[in-house]
Formats: C-alpha cells, structure tokens, sequence
C-alpha cells in the first residue's frame, strides 16, 4: 500500500461517521435503483419464458356459440399461425363456510392431448387429459390456496342450474391467469373468484355446446399484422356472436401485470436519481470540506514535486471509497429488499416460480453513475486545490471579511443576542455555503414527503372509489342481460333497501382514428348507489342524449365535450350509432364510459334489459340475504363491496405499502444524513473559532448556541423550500408512474408535510446534539494550534 | 547590485554554480494594481553553499525563493538551474524538477498530519529518483527515536525537523528554507538550524534561508539583502559561525 494510500485511510477514518453518512444515501438510492430494476428483470425474465413454454395466445376473443368446424376458417386467416377453441362459462360456487357465492370460470380441456395454447402447469395433484373420470376438475392455484384446497378434496358448483360435486384431481397455473381476477376488475378477490379446468366433454354437455365453442385463442405468425387478423377473426365470428377479438394489449392478466412493470419502471427512475443527487451533492460537501482543509497538504505534495494529476487523483480515491462502500451497501440492500418483494409478488402474480434475478448491469450502471456523481461531485474542489500556486496555498487563508449582518444594519442589533448575531454575520459572510446547507436540508425536507404523497394518494383513490362514488353494498351480475322485472325481483330480496339497474355492453369508441373497446355501462341519470363524480367531486347527472368518459379515456381518444364518438356494439344486435360527449368523469382505475340506463337500452336495441344490479342491503338481514342470494337464478356473480376492500387492503395495499415504508425509511436515512453531515461540515469549519471563544470565557452552553443557532436559521429557512421541492418531486415521480391504466392523483396533505417537517426538526435537534457533544470534547489549545 | 557581481565572479571559477540567475522580474497584476515582487535580480548560488536572504516583509525574498524552486514562474530573465530553463519550463517540467531538484522547508512544516514521522519522508522518497532511506534521512536530523511518531506527538521542532529530513532524503541540489524557525522558540530554533548547517556540511547541498533574523547571517558563507524586489547588499563571511556559537 503507498503512503498516499495509507493518508487516504487514516483521513477517512477520521471523518468515517461522514463518510459513512454519504455511503448511507448513496446505498440508499442504489437500493432502490437495484430493488426495483431487479424486480422488472425478474417479472419480465419469468412471464416471457412462463409465455414462451406454455404457449400464451396473442388474440382472445368470446362467442355466443360457433360450430367446431368455424375453428378451420379462422386458422386459415393469413398470419394466424395456431388455434385453440372451447368452452368458458361461468359458474356459481357453492364454497362451505362462505355465505356468499363465489364465481368460477370453467374453461374446457381437449377431447385429446393437451391444450395447444395456454398450456397449464401442474402445480400438485395430476392433470386430466382426453375424457377424463367424470366429476374431475382442476382448480387454479390463486383460489385453491385461498381457500386451502388440495387434491381429493370437492367443490359444489351450480352449472346451468344444476348443483354438481367435483373432485380436485389437480392445482394448477393458467399464462392466461397470471393475475386472476374477473374481467373488469381492478382487484384481485381470489376468496370469490377462481378459474376452473375440465374435460370438454362434460362441460359441453352441461352447457348444451356439445361440437361448437364459445371462446377461441390464437396465436400469430411472425410478421403478421395484429390489427389486421383481429378485423378478419371479427368478421369470421360476427354471425356466431362474436364480442371482439382483442390482443394482448387488452388481456385483462396480461395488461394488470404490464402495469405493474410500467409503475416499477417509473420508480426506479424517479426516487434514485432524487437519492444519487443528494449523495452526489453530500459527497461534494464533504470533499469540499476536506480539500479545503488540506489546502496546506495539497500545497507541500505540489511543492515537493507531485504532479497535479497525482494529487487529484489523491482525492478522487477519497470519494471512490465512498462509492465503493455505497455501492457495496446499496446492492446488498437492493438484494435483500428485491428478494423480500418478490415474494410479496407472489401475492398478485401466479407464475410457476418467480426467482429474484439481480440486475447485475443495473448494478454496474448504478456503480458507474455514483461514482460519476461522486466524481462530479469532488472535481470542482480538486480543481481548485491543484490550481492554486503552492506558495500561496501554504500561506494561511486571509482572515475573513466579516461586516454586521443586514438585520443589524437595518437597526435590530440590539435585540439580537451575540449567538445570534455571529450566526448570522457567518451566514452572510459566506452565503454560498449557507446556500449549500440549505439547499441540503431542503432536500431532506423535499425527499420525505414524496413516499407520504404516494400513500396520501392511495388512500384518497380508495376512498374516492369506495366512499364517494361506490355507495352500495353489493353488486349483482346476471349470467345474461335480462328483462328489467328481474330488478324487482331483486327489491325483494331480504334485506334489500335500494336496487339500482346497471346495463353493460362491450362497444368500440371511434374518433377519427384512434379507437378504444371498453365495457360501455347504462346508470340511472341520478343514481346514488354507483355514481358518476366530476373532477369537482361532485355527482354527474347522465344525460338522456350523449355519453360520459372518464377524462383519461377522453383524452385517449382525443376527444373534448362535444365531439362525437361513433359506437360499435360487439354483442347482442351489433347496432352502431353516434353520441356527443356530454361531460368527462374522474376516475383513476383503468377508462370508462357511462350513458344514461333508458338511452344505452334504446341504443342497444334489444328492449329493456339489465346486466346487473347495485343493492345496497339492510346490514341486520344480512346474513339472510346472502343465503337467499345463492338460490336466484341467472346471477352470474355476486360482488360485495367491503370484501373487495379487505382484499385490497390486505394484499395490493399491503404491497403498496411495503414499498412506500421503504422509501419512507431510505428518506429519513437520508434526511438525517444530510442533516447530520451539514451540521458536523459547520463544526469542524468553525472549530478555531468555537474553541476561540471557550477560551475566552463562553461557557459550553453559550458556544453550542452558537453553533445550534445558524443550524436553525437554516433550517427555518430551508423547510418551506424543502416542502416546495418534495411538492415537485412528488407531482414528477406521480406522474412518470401514471398510465392509462393505473393513476394517482397528487395528494398533498397538511400531515404530511408536518411529517417532513418533525423529522426533519428532530434529526436537526439529533445533530446538534451530537455536534454540541463533538464541541465539548474539542482540544482547546490544539484546536488554536492548527493553523485551520 | 552590480557592486555585487565582482565577488560573486571571483568564486564563479572555483566553484560550479547551481543557479544561474539574470535580470530577474516578477510583476503581478497590470497597470496602477501592478506589484513589482522582484525587480532585475542578478544571482548566482553554487554548490555547498549556505546563503542567507534577508530582508523585510514584502522585500521580494520569499518571491526569489519560490522562483528559484520552481513554484512560480517569472515575469522576464533569466532562471537556470544547472542546465534547466525555469523560465522556460511547463507544469510537467516545474513539478519533475521539484520533484527531483528541490528540498523545501516551511515555516510551518506542513506535515501530512495522518502520516508518522518514518511515513511523511518516505512519502516522498517514494516519488524521488535517488532517494535516501527515510531512517537515514531522519536519523540525519537527529530523529531516530521518533520514526513512528504522528506529527500532532512531536514539538514544533521536531515537526521542523522531520520536514528537512523530508526534503532532503531525495538528495535535493538545493535545499530552500522559508523561515524555518520563524514558528519556533530560540533553543528549538538552533536544533533545527543545526540540522540545516549539518545537512549542508555533510551532503555538500546548496541551501537557502529566508529570515528576518539578521543574527543566522554569521552561520551564512554569503549573506544577502533585499528590499523592494532587488538584492541591495551581498556580504561574504570568511569564517562560517556554528549554530551554537551566534550570539541570540
């Protein structure tokens, strides 16, 4: 080891709280940067091979009911390159111990072999193949394991009216269901919905489909065009009740988990480079602060013929150490936290196995670009060391300019004490580097709030979504629209206090050229069960002539109010029509587009009719409800809104809030971090001076004062700026993680910047407090001896 | 100074000179802020020397010596040492010659605090061409017992000291002082000028101090003045005085 390298440790040894200080917030950053790019690589790494090997379709599309021979047509369109068809119908499930029914979705197995698309994975038990023994399924694992199904064990289900026992013969994972929840929904309830395997056959004949099919998949030839086999299968399925096919790009598992990737995506952009610049900035303080120190040092190497680049590079290694150290902690870290997530993923997304895959470039990348902030962050101090002339580097630093402060000047001197007035005539002395403080303590500031105005946002959302516009209690969909008696059927039902209709179609919107297929719903024009809400929180009335999009939807298609969009119905008559857009709706899950119940019914044309039904429900008839509700006939599923919630809350909130408690630790890290290491840089630039006036007869407590007060009138300065930034920081980092799909509003609460702002206090009191203790250890007469 | 030149051309024969130093200028700033730090300085310093400069504040002599150990750069003139062109040299060319040329003394030591005594010589003797072992260099001053010492553990003479072990374990031509004892009280004063007068002996370098102290001028074999840029006096002891013997 030279002797350079040897001074380059002893001197980190001796600022190593300091150091260890940059090292923390670099890690800090690098963790994130690593946890989050790690996470994306393994999502992405694990759905392309799980798509790959079990075959995962590209176009989707349901039927009423086609002829097996139709299948042959379709496979002939250019560019479709494999077909699989059968049969998917939806189930009530009779599920022991839960007083409301679930839903399961059956999807039929070959007659022969296995499946040619969306091949399954055997999770435990056997799979069935060809016939099969009859009263066998497979169950979906996201289900199974909420409710503790194993092999051998039954199911009840209620296939077309007939309640049917089924052996599990296996558990098992679908590409298709990678995120399993029913279509339209945002959240995952896998306690009342699962998907369900069993031979064609049997399926066939309970629904009367025997030798036709009511849904198909493909896949595409490479090369071909998306769009164009999309419009071609469209018009092959028309007459056999086609709903429109759709690709990937609308797989309700697939665009669930994309969305995912793409919120990752945003944070581990926003938040580390937040955090890299801190630490880059922090690395510069403190350089900065050493380099000036060793002025001397610098100038007796240059003297005794040390070149300029050995000296700089002297230093540099100085703050590569910091990088290696940081870097070393934040891939440990980024690991460690990566590894703890994957499994929390295992919560939402069912792949076979989801290994935590390091991003070992990102590792690399994120090294190089810390040491490049460290590196940038040291230059401009070594730049100034070497080119100063030796000579004049020897000499000691003239003697500063002080003058009185402006508040003294302006007449307040006697009202201020003497702790006061020198902090201030050092503030103003030198108001680059009070600048510097500041703008490191507003940062701290700043950083905090973004992690609360990500869970301020959440909240706001879930409230939005279950207080102000879902008011009902539960939800009731019907296996087919049917007549409108059917909601008065549900009025009697025990318990029911209020029952609004709901009317849904799936229809593509056109505007020039950009087009949308969504699930268009019919409401009653003043609905109070699920209401339409304004960006001003207040309830939309739906008008009798015109359609409502949801702002995010309307800005998709490029529309305002006024405009007219062309609909094309994909179900029942397939008419087409034309409607203004008559008000935009706020809402943050995914787009949507409301009309009013009568006018979607007439535009519709099938007479009146109902998809469904809003109750809301007496909580006392409760229980007697639920059991009623098992036995109507045609209900497709029943939602209750506060098993959602919990839902919610317990896995996505869950996840959410795993990854907002780490970064809300990383930024008090931080925030302490900069605090601490501002308040140490002040101590040791004024330790001459401190020492001074021990000496001549301040006591402890009045030097700290000293000290604590230009801490303070920093401090005081830099919060509201720091609230200013972290306001910024979080409509920035907001906004790069806003999709079409997944959107948060920007929420800042008067909570969360009194959060910052106690942190913030209380890491400075911390400081002070360890400074004031560095203080009264200080060598008095040392501290006059060095020539500082 | 040209009453100096007849002197300094009677020795230029016997003994070879190190420096060689003609019409020398050094102006800082321009126009009515310009500073005129050396004006027209003539010099020759030779080998085995002993020169002491004398002077007031601000007459120019710590301008001169920095001149002459390749930390500045003049204005116009000629600065040769041996057969280098100071005046001519770049960066790269000032740092190799300091680096194998020059043995520099501060007033205030300036010791690399994080390194022992052993440590701070060998530092440079890392970089030097021909170094001495840093225990003889410091053993040279008188410093054996305290090799493993971090300077905050030494007196100010000893920090003193073991910065001229530093400077002149390369085996410098020059060894150039600037008020080496300025900082020091008188005894630990003499240990350090001893050092220097023992140095110069026994290695035969040319040494240079910079003092305010007209006493070191009997330790000198030359002594010169200057005030306002230009050397005004040069006297030439016959007889050197040992350290111990100048009357404080």
């Amino acid at each position: 080891m030279s002797l350079l390298d040897r001074k380059l440790l002893r001197d980190l040894r001796a600022i190593k709280s300091q150091a260890f200080a940059v090292a923390l917030v670099m890690a800090c950053g690098l963790a994130m940067m690593i946890m989050t790019r790690s996470l994306i690589l393994s999502l992405e790494t694990t759905r392309d091979t799980y798509y790959r090997e079990h075959r995962f379709a590209d176009v989707f599309v349901r039927l009423k009911r086609a002829p097996e021979s139709v299948a042959e047509r379709i496979a002939a369109i250019p560019g479709v390159a494999r077909v699989e068809t059968g049969i998917a119908l939806q189930a009530t499930l009779d599920i022991p111990g839960m007083p409301e029914p679930a839903v399961g979705l059956i999807q039929s197995l070959p007659e022969e072999g296995e499946l040619v698309l969306n091949r399954l994975y055997l999770r435990s038990g056997r799979i069935l193949t060809g016939r099969g023994s009859p009263g066998e399924i497979l169950v979906g694992e996201a289900f199974a394991s909420a409710h503790g199904l194993k092999p051998g064990d039954t199911i009840s289900a209620i296939l077309y009216g007939r309640k049917q026992t089924f052996r599990i013969a296996g558990i098992v994972l679908s590409p298709e269901f990678v995120f399993e929840a029913p279509p339209g929904a945002a959240l995952p309830d896998n306690r009342t919905y699962g998907v369900f395997w069993m031979p064609y056959k049997e399926l066939a004949t309970a629904s009367n489909l025997d030798g036709a099919f009511n849904n198909l998949s493909l896949t595409l030839a490479p090369g071909a065009a998306e769009e164009a086999v999309i419009a071609a299968v469209d018009r092959v399925l028309q007459p056999y009740g086609g709903r429109g096919a759709y690709g990937r790009d609308a797989h309700p598992s697939h665009t669930r988990l994309r969305d995912e990737i793409r919120v990752l995506h945003g944070l581990s952009i926003g938040f580390p480079l937040v955090f890299l610049s801190v630490a880059a900035f922090m690395t510069n303080a403190v350089m900065g602060r050493q380099i000036t120190l060793q002025r001397e040092q610098i100038a007796m190497l240059k003297a005794c013929g040390f070149s300029n680049a050995q000296v700089g590079w002297h230093y540099f290694r100085f703050a590569l150490v910091i990088v290696v150290v940081g870097t070393a902690l934040g891939a440990l870290g980024g690991y460690a936290l990566g590894h703890r997530l994957v499994e929390m993923y295992h919560l939402f997304f069912r792949f076979p196995s989801l290994e935590f895959l390091l991003a070992k470039n990102v590792l690399v990348a994120a090294a190089l670009v810390s040491a490049l902030a460290a590196i940038t962050g040291v230059w401009g101090a070594v730049r100034t060391a070497v080119r100063l002339p030796p000579a004049e580097a020897m000499r000691p630093e003239p003697p500063a300019n002080f003058r009185a402060s402006i508040a003294e000047r302006l007449g307040f001197a006697s009202k201020l004490s003497v702790s006061l007035r020198m902090a201030l005539r050092n503030i103003e002395r030198r108001p680059f580097r009070a600048l510097l403080t500041c703008a490191a303590l507003a940062l701290a500031t700043g950083i905090l709030v973004v992690p609360s105005a990500l869970r301020d946002g959440i909240d706001y959302v879930l409230d939005y979504q279950w207080d102000l516009v879902q008011r009902h209690t539960v939800f009731v969909s019907m296996i087919e629209p049917g007549p409108v008696r059917a909601l008065a059927e549900f009025r009697t039902l025990p318990g029911v206090i209020h029952a609004e209709p709901v009317r849904a179609a799936a229809v593509e919107l056109r505007a020039g050229n950009r087009m949308r297929r969504i699930g268009l719903t019919g409401l009653s024009a003043e609905a109070v069960l699920n209401r339409v809400i304004g960006p001003d929180e207040k309830q939309i009335v739906l008008p009798s002539h015109g359609i409502v999009l949801s702002a995010k939807l309307a800005d998709v298609l490029g529309v305002t109010l006024g405009d007219e969009i062309a609909v094309r119905v994909l179900e029942g008559e397939r008419p087409t029509f034309s409607v203004p857009v008559a008000a935009l709706s706020e809402d943050f899950a995914g787009t949507a587009a409301f009309m009013e119940f009568d006018a979607l019914n007439r535009a519709l044309g099938e007479g009146d009719r109902i998809s469904g039904a809003y109750l809301s429900v007496a909580r006392g008839e409760w229980t007697r409800f639920l059991r009623t509700m098992k036995k109507v006939p045609r209900v497709g599923s029943v939602v209750i809104k506060d098993n959602i919630r919990a839902s919610f809350r317990k896995t996505t909130a869950e996840s959410i809030g795993l990854l907002q408690k780490i970064y809300l630790t990383f930024a008090t890290v931080v925030a302490f971090g900069i605090v601490y290491n501002s308040a140490r840089i002040s101590l040791s630039e004024r330790q001459r001076e401190l020492a001074t006036l021990r000496v001549v007869g301040f006591t402890q407590r009045e030097v700290a004062a000293v000290l604590v007060s230009e801490l303070v009138i920093l401090t005081l300065i830099a919060m509201p700026i720091g609230l200013l930034i972290g306001s910024g920081f979080s409509t920035a980092i907001i906004q790069t993680v806003n999709t079409e799909f997944v959107r948060l509003p920007v929420i800042l609460t008067s909570g969360n910047y009194a959060f910052a702002v106690l942190i913030v206090t209380l890491a400075s009191l911390l400081s002070a407090l360890l400074a004031t203790r560095k203080l009264n250890q200080l060598d008095l007469v040392g501290a006059l001896k060095a020539r500082d | 100074m040209s009453a100096t030149t007849p002197l300094a051309s009677a020795t230029a024969g016997a003994r070879e000179a190190v420096f060689t130093v003609r019409a020398l200028t050094k102006t800082y700033g321009e126009g009515d802020a310009a500073v005129h730090a050396l004006v027209g300085v003539d010099l020759e310093l030779y080998r085995g020397e002993l020169v002491v400069l004398l002077g007031p504040s601000g007459s120019g002599k710590s301008t001169l010596l920095n001149h002459l150990g390749g930390l500045d750069m003049p204005t116009s003139g000629t600065l040769r040492c041996r057969d280098i062109d100071l005046a001519a040299a770049d960066e790269a060319g000032l740092t190799a010659f300091r680096r194998d040329a020059v043995g520099f003394v501060f007033q205030f030591y300036n010791l690399i605090p994080s390194l022992t005594a052993r440590e701070n010589v060998a530092l440079i003797t890392e970089i030097a061409r021909d170094p001495m072992q840093p225990e003889d260099a410091l053993q040279l001053v008188g410093l054996s017992p305290r090799l493993d010492h971090f300077p905050a553990q030494l007196s100010g003479g000893e920090q003193q000291r073991v910065a001229i072990a530093r400077a002149i374990a390369k085996r410098p031509e020059v060894l150039l002082c600037d008020e080496p004892t300025g900082a020091l009280d008188v005894h630990t004063g003499i240990t350090v000028l001893e050092a220097i007068e023992h140095i110069n002996r026994e290695l035969g370098t040319l040494a240079v101090i910079i003092t305010h102290n007209a006493i070191l001028a009997d330790m000198a074999d030359r002594v010169l003045s200057m005030r306002d840029g230009r050397i005004v006096h040069e006297q030439r002891n016959s007889r050197r005085k040992p350290v111990r013997e100048l009357q404080w």
